[in-house]
């Protein structure tokens, strides 16, 4: 039986979302009581000062790392029911990321790079990173090395590779972090095309510009959700199932 | 892309350490390859040495018996003299099918090159039936036989009157000539023992008595009768088995030490290499966690790091095999120059399996080194990737 957060058309699903540290005998509250959907196609941006708790959010519906209270749902499924395993498997299957610091292999040219998620899957790619690399705009770097790249076109080749074993949602951690203005734009462009075509994406940002595109902003401060979920919603440029 | 061309190219980023690490791991096969090596060549090349002198036994006066091995086997003037008569208590003794007397002395020409001549009855080649002879055995003083290197070095041919190298106003006539057999026989001057014993003047003096035994497996009871023989005591009765057997735990025990030291080679270029991968780990802590979060499980990480440890050892042993195999005829020379008995061919001989056994120690090596490393890595947390990126915030 399909879970009611599937049937609802949520990729993310967080009720009461905690996540304590322990730091020597010091307990870190980095996440607390977070309460907060994703509908599928939608377009959220995290915002928040540094150490507001963002990172630990994306770490949780990344699946790389589990609440210590609170119930989160991906895609229908409890991630606190996963095994280590089942987490790696889903991670590799359904979420796409893309880090500030682009995270390419400087030994691996820009094609192998984006064909790595798809060749943990046993999955041949070489068509599919064809068309993605043409999409994102590399098409004519794609046996170029990482080192050989604009620090945008080392995003794009990123982003690429997040979408190679086309996942159900996008992660991307301050993707415009480590770009000038100019750079960081067309790679914010890239977002809401890829939006456009019905991605389910979550950015975590300090870029104003970024947070803007995104058709909802939700704002943690000391672990706790400042902005009531969806309301700094933009909805003439949000493309989820709900709209 | 596959597993291989992954590890691979991981490598390739840093030659000159991944250059340093396999050179380790090269240095201790080599020593290991041609330790191997050198143990079966000189095994084979005493046996095959005895082999060639046809004889189980070798009589010889009273002495080191290892020493009178290797002059007999190697041609050199010998210390002192048995007694021809001698020969006449030896043919009687039960089980005795032939026993070939010689004569054997060692002369320089006047540019300082030695030649071997030894002399002997007809009844050598019955020991001797590997020999292929071009032209005839010496029937009367004055012939000569000839082994094929030294025809060859001299230019000497079937039929040809020679001046004796080595003995001033003696001529001879080479009556016929041995076709190659790859040991000390291809440089000596066969002649008639008489003839050799009026030209070096020791008449009715032998310098050994090759025997040959109609039933080996009587070997020991041949020997106690010899020893217990009237000459017996004047002569020294050298089992040509036991000096091989001796020879070869003599070898053992230096293989063995220097075994050792190829084993604590391969266990310093072990962790040599453990020690690096594991610098490297943490070097790529970021990347690892970034394979984790794009979905790499730990069993892909660990198999990551595995497989480039045992790249690096395999690479460096094929290196150290090719080192060895190219440095074997200095490292031959070198050893030859040091033993006090090397028989005359190859010494170090490799083969296949030798290299097949090296290459498995370079795997069994790597996956040793590599286990602690890849094991590191592969609990390398995703969100490690994440933290990265903070760090950078």
């Amino acid at each position: 039986m399909k879970s009611s957060t599937l049937q609802n058309g949520l990729v993310i699903s967080a009720v009461g979302l905690s996540r304590i540290y322990q730091r020597g005998r010091e307990q870190v509250r980095a996440l607390n009581e977070v309460t907060f959907d994703v509908h599928r196609g939608e377009y959220v941006a995290v915002v928040g000062p540094s150490g507001a708790g963002k990172s630990t959010l994306l770490n949780l519906i990344g699946c790389m790392d589990a609440p210590t209270s609170g119930k989160l749902e991906l895609l229908g499924k409890p991630v606190a029911a996963l095994t280590e395993q089942e987490r790696t498997h889903f991670r590799r299957e359904q979420i796409g990321f893309v880090f500030q610091h682009f995270g390419l292999l400087p030994a691996l040219t820009v094609a192998e790079n984006v064909m790595l998620p798809a060749f943990f899957a046993k999955r041949r790619s070489e068509q599919r990173t064809r068309e993605l690399l043409e999409k994102v705009g590399l098409g004519h770097r794609a046996s170029h090395r990482p080192h050989e790249l604009s620090g945008g076109e080392m995003q794009r080749a990123a982003i690429a590779r997040a979408l190679i074993n086309n996942p159900a949602l996008l992660l991307a951690d301050e993707p415009t972090g480590n770009l000038d203005q100019a750079t960081g734009d067309s790679i914010i462009t890239l977002f809401e095309q890829l939006n456009r075509d019905g991605l389910t994406i979550v950015v975590v940002t300090h870029n104003p510009t970024l947070a803007r595109t995104a058709c909802r902003q939700v704002e943690l401060s000391d672990g706790r959700l400042v902005t009531p979920c969806g309301l700094q919603n933009n909805h003439t440029r949000c493309h989820s199932d709900e709209t | 892309m596959n597993w291989v061309q992954l590890s691979v190219k991981e490598w390739q980023r840093r030659p000159l350490r991944t250059g340093i690490t396999s050179a380790g791991v090269a240095i201790a096969v080599a020593a290991l390859f041609s330790l191997v090596a050198f143990q079966r060549g000189y095994r084979a090349g005493v046996h095959q040495e005895l082999d060639r002198l046809g004889a189980h036994i070798l009589v010889v006066p009273k002495g080191c018996p290892f020493d009178a091995a290797s002059i007999a086997l190697h041609g050199a003037n010998w210390p002192c003299y048995l007694k021809q008569s001698y020969l006449d208590e030896v043919r009687s003794v039960h089980g005795v099918a032939t026993a070939a007397p010689c004569f054997m002395s060692a002369v320089y020409d006047e540019k300082g090159n030695e030649f071997v001549y030894v002399g002997v009855e007809t009844n050598i080649l019955s020991l001797k039936r590997g020999w292929k002879i071009a032209g005839a055995f010496p029937r009367a003083n004055g012939e000569l036989l000839i082994g094929s290197e030294a025809a060859r070095r001299n230019h000497w041919r079937i039929g040809e009157p020679i001046q004796l190298p080595g003995l001033p106003d003696q001529r001879g006539k080479v009556a016929g000539i041995i076709a190659p057999t790859q040991g000390a026989d291809d440089t000596f001057i066969y002649l008639g023992l008489a003839d050799a014993q009026q030209r070096f003047k020791h008449p009715n003096e032998l310098t050994h008595v090759l025997v040959r035994l109609s039933d080996p497996n009587q070997l020991d009871h041949a020997v106690t009768q010899l020893r217990g023989c009237d000459a017996g005591l004047a002569m020294n009765i050298v089992p040509l088995a036991h000096v091989y057997h001796t020879i070869q735990s003599l070898v053992n025990s230096t293989h063995l030490l220097l075994g050792c030291i190829a084993v604590v080679a391969l266990l310093v270029a072990g962790s040599g290499v453990s020690n690096t991968i594991l610098m490297a780990v943490t070097e790529r802590t970021r990347e690892i966690g970034v394979l984790r979060a794009i979905g790499a499980s730990r069993g892909h990480v660990f198999r990551l790091i595995w497989m480039e440890t045992i790249q690096v050892c395999i690479s460096g042993a094929i290196v150290g095999m090719g080192l060895a195999f190219l440095a074997s005829r200095g490292v031959e020379a070198w050893i030859r120059s040091k033993l006090p008995f090397a028989p005359t061919g190859t010494l170090i001989q490799w083969d296949w399996l030798i290299a097949a056994a090296c290459l498995g120690c370079a795997l069994v090596l790597g996956s040793v080194a590599g286990f602690l490393p890849a094991w590191r890595a592969a609990g390398v947390s995703p969100m490690t990737a994440i933290r990265a990126s903070e760090g950078r915030a």
